[in-house]
């Protein structure tokens, strides 16, 4: 089952449509728009990435603990929960799956000094090791106790030809620890072939992967072509990166160049191995069998992304293209203005009121209107 | 007023949409004792009254108020691993039930197991056990392992009372509390889990102090399990060291020389590996040992291809030792008597294991450790863990960059070597 995702849980129990997605979010709806719920999610991913750093877990082990998260609140809402013990749990709980085990009294430590602390300043968050124990216990009923998670990592590693990730230790998947044991079929596209790029381009690609958890993504689309499409969206689609990912890039195929890549014109090519560039990566992709409209979409989705992040005020990618992921985000959706920026405490605030809201209007049901017609108004007064 | 309880609501309907365990199962019985928690029989509350077989880890106690404290590492891998596998020989896991601090799993249910099959062997029918039922218990064992390792999973703890058969005689391999997934680790297994086997199935490169060990570990197993099935008594039934103040591991020198004893000492030609392992000097020190492993099969039985099924499995050198699925194509499988999907096919009745006893539950009483409920009171606590077997609380914490800090190393009350394991007779 490690190398067969089409039987693995995850492909069988967690993908789910957009339908099924939005359908989870009616309760969290009544106190939040779309854009603020897909904030919160770019949020709480980069919460749980922070958090996770302190405990010293490494990139997937953080990344499984969002892909928790999220399939948490495929069931529940954030109006009825509290997201950071939740995520707290998510952490401990990741930690364990994927083996590298950490103390719930630390976990606990950890995450209190972080969301009391100025960044977050929630004034309360539990002391006792019991209650983010219990969570853990629901937590795990929660996920019909599916632990064992994919992630787009393996696949970008295996479609380059690496057996260590690209980046330093502390940010890196790190399989690096044990002996690497590649020794599985792919279990997606044709079984062949390899992209030979060079360490600067498959990191991008790895920050990409990275950021794509600020998403719904892993609750959409099979980590492999979240990959493709991170590799993707690394090579070719903001013009800035594109040509230091081009000085960067060298196919080792002697396949001659051909006209096929439209991509290519994104570019400005310096050298004529970078003209090759393009086209190879498209014979490549389409030498996979995944299906092409699919990858698109999930690059809309990785933009879309990148476009709320950059109205948070913490966090923000720091690796270079960040800076013109800005730009495009305003040609590419609606406006964004300098003065939108959003801080964590004030997400943190946001979240806590959607709770109170909720728990008011379960202690004082208005009498005469149906729940339901109240819980329009509710929505439009928190909409204006 | 209540203190703020932020997840009341989110609690409340959990709880309303719970099914209780009790509404759904009655527990018929307690079958064995284990490490972290209990296994019962019991039957589904509905017309078709199903059997099953739960385990049910305890939730740990502080003082005498039993609260949550974290699910251990050894149920979250078997939870995890169970959640994704499926093969005919491998116990299938129904379901689990999270309930009041405690953790249910429930697992087909399973008649037999090897040991208690060894043991009737030796106490009552007194004859070696017959080939078809050998070379189809072997077979099917191979086969599920075939399929542990393709999914790249590494059991850790073959060992006769782990692997079960049922009364239509079909093999399962049972306990993934230590069971691993290698494909790319987070960590090296090593630092995860000092000790893995229990000592007397524990391969020669474990003992020798390997840092990465492979598959081949549990191939190993296979050839003492099958020795053992062939002999009614373990092959290599070594003494073990225990774990030093600093809670080191010791080098295991009396199960080394039990397996030089039959395999001879093993020579840097065969296995150009050994003296780079950290228990190489040690091992020097021995006795030079001529292999006798020609000797130890010829006085039992006369297969030729069996003998060679053994030598392959008891390779020294992990690299040249048979693969699961080397062994499972191996031709003393297809050699005259042919193994069947029924174990037990052909068995005159009174070769027929008994069924599994059951005893009343006494769960209530805190502390009762019913060594003498066990089933096989001659195997007297045949489910201990490895030595460092780490408890619930104590798993290793090691950081994740794979340095060891704090293990807290838990001997399982009883010896786990099973020192008080009659040695069954054999004439
Ligand atoms: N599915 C089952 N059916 C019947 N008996 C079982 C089953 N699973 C376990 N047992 C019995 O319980 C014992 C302990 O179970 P095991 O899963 O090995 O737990 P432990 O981790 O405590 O060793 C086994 O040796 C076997 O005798
Ligand atoms: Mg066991």
């Amino acid at each position: 089952m490690a190398t067969d995702y089409w039987a693995s849980s995850h492909h069988r129990r967690w993908i789910v449509d957009r339908h099924t997605l939005n359908n989870a979010r009616a309760e969290d709806l009544e106190y939040a728009t779309h854009e603020q719920l897909a904030l919160l999610g770019v949020f709480f991913a980069t919460v749980i990435s922070k958090l996770g750093k302190r405990l010293g877990l490494r990139q997937r082990a953080i990344a499984t603990s969002v892909v928790f998260f999220r399939r948490f609140y495929l069931k529940n809402s954030y109006c009825d929960t509290d997201p950071f013990l939740v995520l707290t749990a998510c952490c401990y709980l990741a930690s364990k799956a994927e083996e590298t085990p950490v103390h719930l009294k630390t976990a606990i430590v950890e995450a209190r000094s972080l969301f009391t602390g100025e960044d977050y300043n929630l004034k309360q968050f539990p002391s006792d090791n019991s209650k983010l124990a219990e969570m853990e216990f629901y937590l795990l009923d929660d996920l019909e106790c599916d632990l064992t998670v994919y992630h787009p990592y393996r696949t970008l590693l295996a479609m380059c030809g690496k057996d260590n990730p690209p980046v330093p230790e502390d940010d890196a998947e790190a399989g690096e620890l044990g002996k690497p044991q590649h020794d599985g079929p792919r279990y997606w596209g044709t079984g062949i072939g390899k992209l030979d790029l060079e360490e600067g381009a498959i990191q991008m690609a790895w920050f990409v992967v990275n950021d794509t958890y600020r998403s719904d993504l892993c609750l959409l689309y099979p980590p492999h072509l979240i990959a493709v499409a991170s590799i993707f969206f690394a090579l070719t689609l903001h013009p800035s990166s594109r040509s230091a990912v081009d000085s960067s890039l060298a196919f080792s195929s002697s396949h001659p160049p051909s006209n096929a890549g439209g991509r290519a014109s994104h570019g400005q090519p310096k050298r004529s191995t970078v003209v090759r560039t393009g086209d190879e990566l498209i014979l490549f992709l389409a030498g996979l069998n995944v299906s092409m409209p699919l990858i698109a979409s999930i690059i809309q989705e990785i933009i879309a992304m990148y476009s709320l992040w950059n109205r948070m005020s913490e966090g923000r990618a720091d690796w270079a293209p960040q800076s013109s992921m800005q730009r495009k985000g305003k040609s590419n959706s609606s406006p964004i203005k300098q003065d939108d920026l959003v801080t964590p405490v004030a997400l943190t605030q946001f979240v806590l009121e959607m709770r109170e809201r909720k728990e008011r209007d379960v202690a004082h049901p208005p009498s005469a209107k149906p729940t339901a017609i109240n819980k329009v108004l509710e929505r439009t007064q928190a909409a204006g | 007023m209540l203190p703020y309880d932020p997840m009341r609501a989110y609690r409340h309907k959990r709880d309303a949409a719970h099914q209780a365990f009790n509404t759904k199962y009655a527990m018929l019985g307690f079958i064995s004792s284990g490490t972290y928690g209990r296994v019962y029989k019991a039957k589904t509350r509905d017309a078709e009254e199903r059997i099953y077989a739960i385990k049910k880890f305890k939730p740990d106690k502080e003082g005498e108020v039993v609260t949550y404290t974290g699910i251990s590492q050894s149920a979250i891998r078997e939870i995890a691993l169970n959640r994704e596998i499926s093969h005919e020989n491998i116990v299938a896991l129904r379901e689990v039930v999270l309930e009041d601090k405690s953790i249910y799993m429930v697992f087909e249910y399973a008649e037999h197991d090897f040991l208690q099959i060894i043991h009737h062997f030796s106490t009552t029918v007194r004859a070696m056990v017959p080939p078809s039922l050998l070379k189809s218990c072997i077979h099917q064992l191979l086969n599920g392992l075939v399929y542990l390792h393709t999914c790249h999973i590494q059991h850790r703890d073959l060992k006769p009372a782990n692997i079960l058969i049922n009364s239509d005689g079909v093999v399962k391999i049972g306990d993934l509390g230590l069971a691993r997934l290698t494909y790319s680790p987070l960590q090296p297994l090593y630092s995860g889990d000092k000790v893995v086997v229990t000592i007397w199935y524990r391969a020669p490169e474990l003992l020798l102090g390997a840092r990465h060990y492979t598959k081949a570990i549990d191939c190993w197993a296979v050839g003492c399990v099958m020795a053992e099935l062939i002999s009614l008594r373990p092959i290599f039934k070594g003494e073990e060291a225990k774990l030093d103040h600093k809670k080191n591991v010791p080098f295991q020198k009396d199960q080394v020389v039990k397996i030089f004893e039959v395999l001879g000492t093993p020579s840097v030609h065969e296995w150009p590996g050994l003296p780079q392992f950290p228990e190489y000097l040690n091992m020097k020190a021995l006795d030079n040992y001529p292999p006798k492993l020609t000797e130890w099969c010829t006085t039992r039985f006369r297969s030729k291809d069996a003998t060679d099924l053994l030598r392959q499995l008891f390779m020294y050198n992990p690299e040249n030792r048979a693969t699961a699925l080397e062994a499972f194509n191996h031709k003393w499988f297809s050699e005259d008597i042919k193994p069947t999907r029924n174990a037990f096919h052909g068995l005159p009745p009174n070769h027929c294991p008994p069924l599994r006893k059951i005893t009343q539950d006494e769960a209530s009483l805190a502390h009762h450790v019913p060594a003498s409920n066990n089933n096989n009171p001659a195997y007297n606590n045949p489910n201990s863990k490895p030595a460092s077997w780490k408890p619930a609380s104590g798993q290793n914490f090691g950081s994740a960059f794979g340095v060891n800090t704090a293990v807290t190393m838990q001997v399982p009350a009883g010896n786990n070597s099973g020192g008080s394991r009659k040695k069954p007779r054999l004439e």
